[in-house]
Parts: structure tokens; C-alpha cells; sequence
């Protein structure tokens, strides 16, 4: 996902010229989670716990949409309102890994020779834990919660985008205008100030799209390892684990849930590749 | 060449294909059907996939009787009418007072370590038990026990302190597993912890932890309990005892055939496995059913109107029966389960759902304040109750999924409910035991008669403390029926007093149920001759035999 970042080629401006029927699907299913998290009894059609004991398992129909669960639960009103719990984790997580990340991507860059190296090797160390496993170790340290689940989807996603932050930075350090910065003799901080930082962090605005929808994904693996938010809360996750107990005979209980997940993962990464491609216009 | 839109399409056609794998891959049928005529194969390694893993063989907890029932040969055993049959001992007989009760053993039984099974060796297990080798058996008999004795090498004398009628049904259960007096005083504890030694069918020869044991057949083994099926060694060479926590999996091996058999089946795969011909077995605990007991040494349960008031906000019977799928009973009496001698049905039908009632009474009680979530306050503190439960191991997912529903349900008249699901290993360790941390209690306690009110409703002293009553306040009403009860030998009187204590705890809102726990088996039909033991409803592998 990240490389598509650094390819400047196939993201050219001239090749998007019809209808940008992503984008379109992309804005339309943020705008639905959107209005899901704003007011989720507008669009839901029962409440999220509310049992309908008689009508236990029943597969997507008019009444209910995506189906029922074991207790006749409505499913997709429990995906609505699961939206802001699983959202907040998305946008929680992204905004723990995106600071943490900042600072040891600048630290890694900036700083002396000592430094850079002590934080470069943190990060090298980290990098080397797989994201879900590093994730685990802080949930078996903190016990599960959604504040746990935000920090461990947000620490275990921080050192990859720590990477690409210390190249942006570097590169932006060694560009031509930086050179030509210092030789009319504009003072360092200026130099960061004006031109390092603005250029270094201008692709952060797509990381954080491309962040969102990885860290909702990560965070609902945690959940289905039934390391993230009890039951019965509606966060996706936690759905997708609980019909995990039904699938040979409910496949709607987990398959919907889960297209959801894509649904969101999908619309934040085409939204961010988007948004990259209108800075890179504005830059020319 | 508005190309990258499209994708979409193809991600999400990878989506539903994996989905619709995965759920195809789960709706596979059953191996060998149609065999009426199928020939006994001897030996074969039988793969049987159970739930949870214990940390020894032997132990308290009934998922160690299951395993060391395979090993051990305990004094008698039960059959399915509920009476006490022979196992080790071929007779027994009790004084005119009660107390003295002499067992007379089998002549030539051998441990697997090659020592006899004699009077001294089973009489140094009852002191072993006593002094903590089981705990559940130490509280059992703690109270009652006095002493046991060798008479001669096969007559066995245990001496009560008061009478206790129903002392050789509770032998039956898997904690009173006799084992090798020279193991247990010869090896270390690690050793009888991992395999013990005892006379039983089986022999534990390795155990990889968070795998499997793989049990082996014992060659010489002549002392099958008198309601086996056959009497001599097993059929098959060996069991490999598979830990396999989740039942989805299991069910997906059972179809698919990697396993032979399987525990715990979920409800919702019932029908599809009975319909693709595999052999179902339902057991329905006896004992203590999954019941919620009430913390009464804090607010807002020690107010008598607010328990009867969660009582009957509940609509039990219609949650069970929807997540139970006609599998698992609706079980209303918090004492005993239905299978229990001297079980109440009075008791059971004591609170049907009614949350008018459920109102007046709270309001009664001064919980009359709404917060802003529509929970019922009192001089601003929020009714909230919090309930822990033993997730994967106390609590299956069906279970989980009931006391989802009691949540909602004790929420329409303002309760909130505060669900922890605990994990085993913390559970064990003692996480959510403290009358400060948690309001109710749900569990079960297998037991073969409803002398398990004692082990739960014993008055907690100082000198002797009851760390198994829930309900954290003595009742010493209560403790003078079940005690006058367990000492009664007239089988009718003692079921009285039973039932009639089963009616002070339903009529005091003590504890309520909930479901009957079960002990449930799905069979494949290469493998026949599994049956349920009686006592506690593990699986029985001595007289299983593949066909072919």
C-alpha cells in the first residue's frame, strides 16, 4: 500500500479523465458511515441490541437486511451503530501511529548522527515485529479495551509509517530548493519551517486516508481474536468474531460484516490515493 | 482509461469467493453412512477433539474428571436409573447408624505401575483427597469424614462423622479416582499431575500442553465397572485426546473427518449432524445448573425486592429455548438441576417473566430515578450489576450468547448490566472471586445428587471457610435443611427437604437458573460403541470399536 505512495508514475493526473467512479463510491460510503456515526438511528433500522427472539437466524431480507443474528438481533442496524466504535479505533489508532510516527521519522532525520541511529535502530527493531503481533503483546500487557485496542493497532502501525516520514524528510533535506534555501543564507529553523516540513508531511494527508482504513482492519483482527471490545458491542470486529460461531449456517453474520470492513478500507484508500493525486496537481 | 475505478470489483469478487468458501468448506457431511452391516475392526487410534485442557489429569474440575475417568477406576459407579453399581468394590454395606460404611474390593486389580489395588491403597486416596489432592472431593466429604481404614487387603472401612446416606453415589464422580498408592507416594507431584496411575482403561502416555494427550490402551485392564459394555481391555490401541477450544472448528473436523469425535457440539449444528448420520449424545448435568447467584453482602442485591425484581424482568425460558435451539433446557430453579434427585419443580416455576411486577418492586425498593441512558437511579448511583463469566470455559458460546440476553432483557425495567467476559487462565487465578467485584455469580457444579446444596450454601466460618457460596452471606436457615437433608436416609424424606430447599432459595430470590449445563457428543459413524458415563457425562472410550 505504501508503495503506491512513492510512484509517482501511475498516479499521473493525465490518466484520471472519465468519470471518477471511484471517487464518487468512495465520498457516497464515507458520507454513509459518516451519517452512521453522526445520528445512527436516522439511517438504522431497529436497535442494536434489541431482541427478536422469534425470529433468530434469519437470513438477509426486507425487514432485515443483512439478517438476524442468534438472537434475532438485527444485523444491520448493529453494522450502523457499530460505526463509531469501529471508527473511532480507525481514526484513534491512526492519530496515535501518525504522532508517534512524526516524531521518530523527524528525530530519525533531523537530529545528530547519535541520535538518529539510537531511533533508527528502535524503529528497525519494531519494524521486525509483525504489526498484529506487536499489537497482541500490548493487549496481553493492558487487558482489552477499546483505549488498548486504539494504542496497540496505533504503536504496532507507527514504525512503517515512522520509515516513510524519515525518507520524505530526508529526501526534502537533500532537494535542490533546501540548497538554494541555505545558500541564500536562510536560517535552519526557517529552513524547516518553510520548507522541510511542508513538503515532508504533505503525503501524511494520504497516509492518514490509507492509515484509517488499514487500522479499522487491524483493529477488527484484534477484535475477532476476541482481544478487542466484549460483546455485544456492534464494533465489527467483534461481530465478525461472534458469527464466526455460525458460519456454516449463518454465513451472513460474518460475510457482511466483513464486506463492510473492505467497504470502508476501500473507499478511505481510493479517497487518500485522490487526495494525493490533487497535491501533487497544486504542487505543479 | 478510467481503469483503477474496476477494481473495486474484482476485490470484492475475491471477498465473496473466500466467504463462500469458507462457508461451503464448514457444510461437509459425514464420512461412512449406510453401515448396517459394518464389520468390528479391532485397535485403531481413536481422534477425539474436546474443548477445554485442564492443567492435570486429575483434579476438581469435571474437565479432569473426564480425562482421569479414562485412566482411574473409581470404588462404584452409576448407571443410567441412577443406581450405584460395582466398579472396584463388588459390594458395600453400611452400619445401622450410619456411619461406618465397608466396601469389599475386586481380588487381583493391579495399578498400571503393577501394584495391587488393595484396601490400604484406596484408603490412603480418601486421606490423600482430604488433605487437597482433589479439591472438590475434599469438600465433598469435609464435614463427614472421618477416617478410612484397611480391615484386610480387600475390605476398605470408612468411618463418618455423621451420617451421609448418599456417600457411595458421590464416589461415583471422576474426583474419587483411585490411584496408585506407590505413584503418588514415589513420584513427584509433577508426574502424577501430568499422568497419574491408576487401574483404568487407559494409560497416559505423553502429553504435548495446548495439543493433545495421547492416552494407551491397557492390555491387562479387568476391572471395567459393572454397566460397561464389556468387561476386559479396550478395542482401540489408543485415544489422541485433541484440545481443540473452538466449536466451530471441532464441528468442521467431525464433518470433514479428521476427527472421530467430538465434545461440546454447538446447537446450531445439531440437526446438520444428526441429519448427516452421526451419532448425537445429549447429557444433561446433574447438580448445580448455570444459575446466577445473587451478591447479597452489597447494594443493590442485598435488597431482597431488587433480586426478585432481576428475577422477574427476565424472560429465561424464551432466551434459552432461542439460542438453545430445543438443545439446551430452560432451567428456572437456582438450586439443582431437573436431573437431580429431589430436584423441586415448584421451586424451578418460582419467577416467570413479569416486568410490571419487576417495576412495582424496584419502585418499592427506591429505585426510582432515571440517567440519561434510561437506567434506574437511586439518590444518583445507577442500578448497574456486574457480571462476570468464565468466557470459553465456564461459559460456552451459547451461554455467552444467553446471558446476552438476559442483559437486554434485564434492561427494560432499568437494570444495567455490565457483561466481563473473564478468561480462563485469570478466572483460575482468582480474577472476579471478591464479593467487592462483582455482583452476580453464574456457573454450574456437576454433582450426582442435590447434596451439592451443601458444597454451595455451607455457612462460611472463619475456621472454615466457604469459598463456594456466591451469595457471600450465610443463610443459616437454609445450611439446617440441606444438613438435615444429606443426613436423612429415608430416600422420600431426604428429597423433601431437598426440594424444601430449593423453595427457601427461589423464595428469598438466592440464586436463579438459568439452563441446565449439558454434556454433549457427536460420533462418527465409523465409531461405534461411545457412550456417556453417568455420573458427570463424559465420554466412555472402553467399548468404542472402529467399523469398516
Amino acid at each position: 500500500m505504501t508503495s503506491l505512495l512513492t510512484h509517482n508514475g501511475i498516479l499521473s493526473p493525465r490518466r484520471v479523465t472519465a468519470v471518477p467512479l471511484g471517487l464518487i463510491a468512495s465520498v457516497a460510503t464515507v458520507v454513509l458511515f459518516a451519517i452512521a456515526v453522526a445520528s445512527p438511528g436516522l439511517i438504522a433500522t431497529h436497535g442494536p441490541f434489541a431482541l427478536h427472539l422469534q425470529e433468530s437466524l434469519h437470513a438477509p431480507s426486507l425487514t432485515y437486511w443483512f439478517g438476524t443474528d442468534e438472537s434475532g438481533r438485527d444485523l444491520y442496524s448493529r453494522v450502523v451503530y457499530g460505526t463509531s466504535q469501529s471508527l473511532l479505533i480507525g481514526l484513534g489508532a491512526t492519530g496515535v501511529s501518525l504522532s508517534l510516527a512524526v516524531l521518530l521519522g523527524s528525530i530519525a532525520a533531523l537530529s545528530n548522527r547519535f541520535a538518529a541511529g539510537v531511533v533508527n535502530r528502535v524503529i528497525e527493531v519494531l519494524f521486525s515485529f509483525p504489526t498484529l503481533l506487536l499489537a497482541l503483546l500490548l493487549v496481553a500487557i493492558l487487558g482489552p479495551s477499546i483505549l488498548t485496542q486504539i494504542f496497540a493497532v496505533g504503536i504496532g502501525t507507527a514504525p512503517g509509517y515512522a520509515r516513510i516520514i524519515r525518507g520524505q524528510i530526508l529526501s526534502a533535506k537533500n532537494s535542490g530548493y533546501v540548497e538554494a534555501a541555505i545558500s541564500l543564507g536562510h536560517s535552519r529553523p526557517r529552513i524547516l519551517r518553510q520548507h522541510i516540513i511542508p513538503n515532508a508531511l504533505r503525503p501524511l494527508v494520504a497516509i492518514i486516508a490509507l492509515s484509517v482504513g488499514q487500522s479499522i482492519v487491524w483493529a477488527s483482527s484484534l477484535s475477532f481474536l476476541g482481544l478487542g471490545v466484549a460483546p455485544p458491542s456492534p464494533e465489527w470486529g467483534a461481530l465478525l468474531d461472534s458469527g464466526r460461531a455460525y458460519i456454516t449456517q449463518a454465513w451472513w453474520l460474518t460475510v457482511i460484516p466483513g464486506l463492510v470492513i473492505v467497504a470502508l478500507a476501500l473507499a478511505a484508500t481510493t479517497l487518500g490515493k485522490y487526495i494525493q493525486k490533487a497535491l501533487e496537481r497544486g504542487e505543479r | 482509461m478510467p481503469k483503477k475505478t474496476s477494481a473495486l470489483l474484482p476485490t470484492l469478487a475475491l471477498a465473496l469467493g473466500a466467504a463462500l468458501a469458507l462457508t461451503g468448506c464448514g457444510a461437509g457431511t459425514a464420512a461412512p453412512a449406510g453401515n448396517a452391516a459394518a464389520t468390528k475392526v479391532l485397535g485403531g487410534t481413536i481422534q477425539y477433539a474436546h474443548q477445554q485442557e485442564p492443567s492435570c489429569v486429575f483434579g476438581g474440575w469435571i474437565e479432569q474428571a473426564y480425562l482421569s475417568y479414562q485412566v482411574l477406576d473409581n470404588l462404584v459407579s452409576l448407571d443410567s436409573n441412577h443406581k450405584v453399581v460395582p466398579w472396584l468394590a463388588d459390594s458395600w454395606s453400611t452400619s445401622a447408624d450410619g456411619l461406618t460404611w465397608r466396601f469389599t474390593l475386586k481380588k487381583g486389580v493391579t495399578f498400571t505401575d503393577g501394584t495391587p489395588v488393595d484396601a490400604a491403597a484406596v484408603a490412603y486416596n480418601f486421606d490423600y483427597w482430604l488433605k487437597g489432592g482433589n479439591s472438590t472431593a475434599q469438600v465433598w466429604l469435609a464435614g463427614y469424614y472421618k477416617s478410612a481404614q484397611a480391615v484386610d487387603s480387600q475390605t476398605l472401612q470408612i468411618t463418618l462423622s455423621a451420617p451421609y446416606p448418599r456417600l457411595a453415589d458421590t464416589l461415583t464422580q471422576g474426583y474419587f479416582g483411585i490411584q496408585s498408592q506407590h505413584a503418588l507416594t514415589t513420584r513427584t507431584a509433577a508426574q502424577n499431575c501430568e499422568a497419574p496411575i491408576g487401574s483404568g482403561a487407559f494409560i497416559v502416555k505423553k502429553w504435548n500442553r495446548g495439543q493433545n494427550i495421547l492416552l494407551t490402551r491397557n492390555t491387562n485392564y479387568a476391572s471395567a465397572p459393572a454397566n460397561a459394555k464389556h468387561s476386559g481391555a479396550p478395542y482401540v490401541n489408543a485415544i489422541d485426546w485433541k484440545f481443540v477450544p473452538d466449536a466451530t472448528t471441532r464441528a468442521a473436523a467431525l464433518k470433514s473427518g479428521q476427527v472421530d469425535a467430538i465434545y461440546d457440539v454447538p446447537s446450531i449444528e445439531w440437526s446438520t449432524l444428526k441429519s448427516g448420520g452421526f451419532q448425537l449424545d445429549r447429557y444433561v448435568t446433574p447438580g448445580r445448573p448455570q444459575q446466577l447467584t445473587f451478591n447479597l453482602s452489597r447494594a443493590p442485591f442485598n435488597d431482597e425486592n431488587v433480586r426478585k425484581a432481576f428475577a422477574y424482568s427476565l424472560d429465561r425460558k424464551a432466551i434459552v429455548q432461542t439460542i438453545g435451539r430445543g438443545v439446551i433446557p430452560f432451567e428456572g430453579n437456582g438450586g439443582v438441576s431437573r436431573t437431580t434427585p429431589g430436584y423441586s419443580t415448584a421451586a424451578a416455576g418460582a419467577y416467570t417473566s413479569d416486568p410490571a411486577k419487576a417495576e412495582a418492586l424496584l419502585d418499592a425498593a427506591g429505585w426510582t430515578g432515571r440517567d440519561k441512558d434510561g437506567y434506574r437511579t437511586k439518590g444518583g448511583t445507577t442500578l448497574e450489576v456486574v457480571l462476570p463469566y468464565g468466557a470459553g470455559s465456564i461459559i460456552n458460546a451459547d451461554g455467552a450468547a444467553i446471558l446476552q440476553g438476559i442483559q437486554e432483557q434485564a434492561k427494560g425495567v432499568g437494570f444495567k448490566v455490565r457483561l466481563v467476559p473473564v478468561p480462563q487462565s485469570e478466572l483460575f487465578a482468582g480474577a472476579y472471586a471478591k464479593p467487592t467485584e462483582k455482583d452476580l455469580s453464574v456457573g454450574y457444579w456437576t454433582a450426582v445428587t442435590s447434596g451439592i446444596l451443601y458444597v454451595n450454601w455451607k455457612q462460611s466460618t472463619a475456621a472454615a471457610p466457604n469459598y463456594n457460596n456466591a451469595a457471600f452471606v450465610n443463610q443459616p436457615e437454609l445450611e439446617k435443611i440441606i444438613l438435615a437433608a444429606n443426613s436423612e436416609s429415608d430416600v422420600a424424606k431426604q428429597n423433601a427437604l431437598y426440594e424444601q430447599a430449593q423453595q427457601y432459595i427461589a423464595d428469598h430470590a438466592l440464586a436463579i437458573g438459568v439452563y441446565d449445563r449439558l454434556s454433549t457428543l457427536a460420533v462418527s459413524p465409523r465409531l461405534k460403541g461411545v457412550w456417556q458415563e453417568n455420573a458427570q457425562g463424559g465420554p466412555v472410550f472402553d467399548d468404542a470399536y472402529f467399523v469398516k
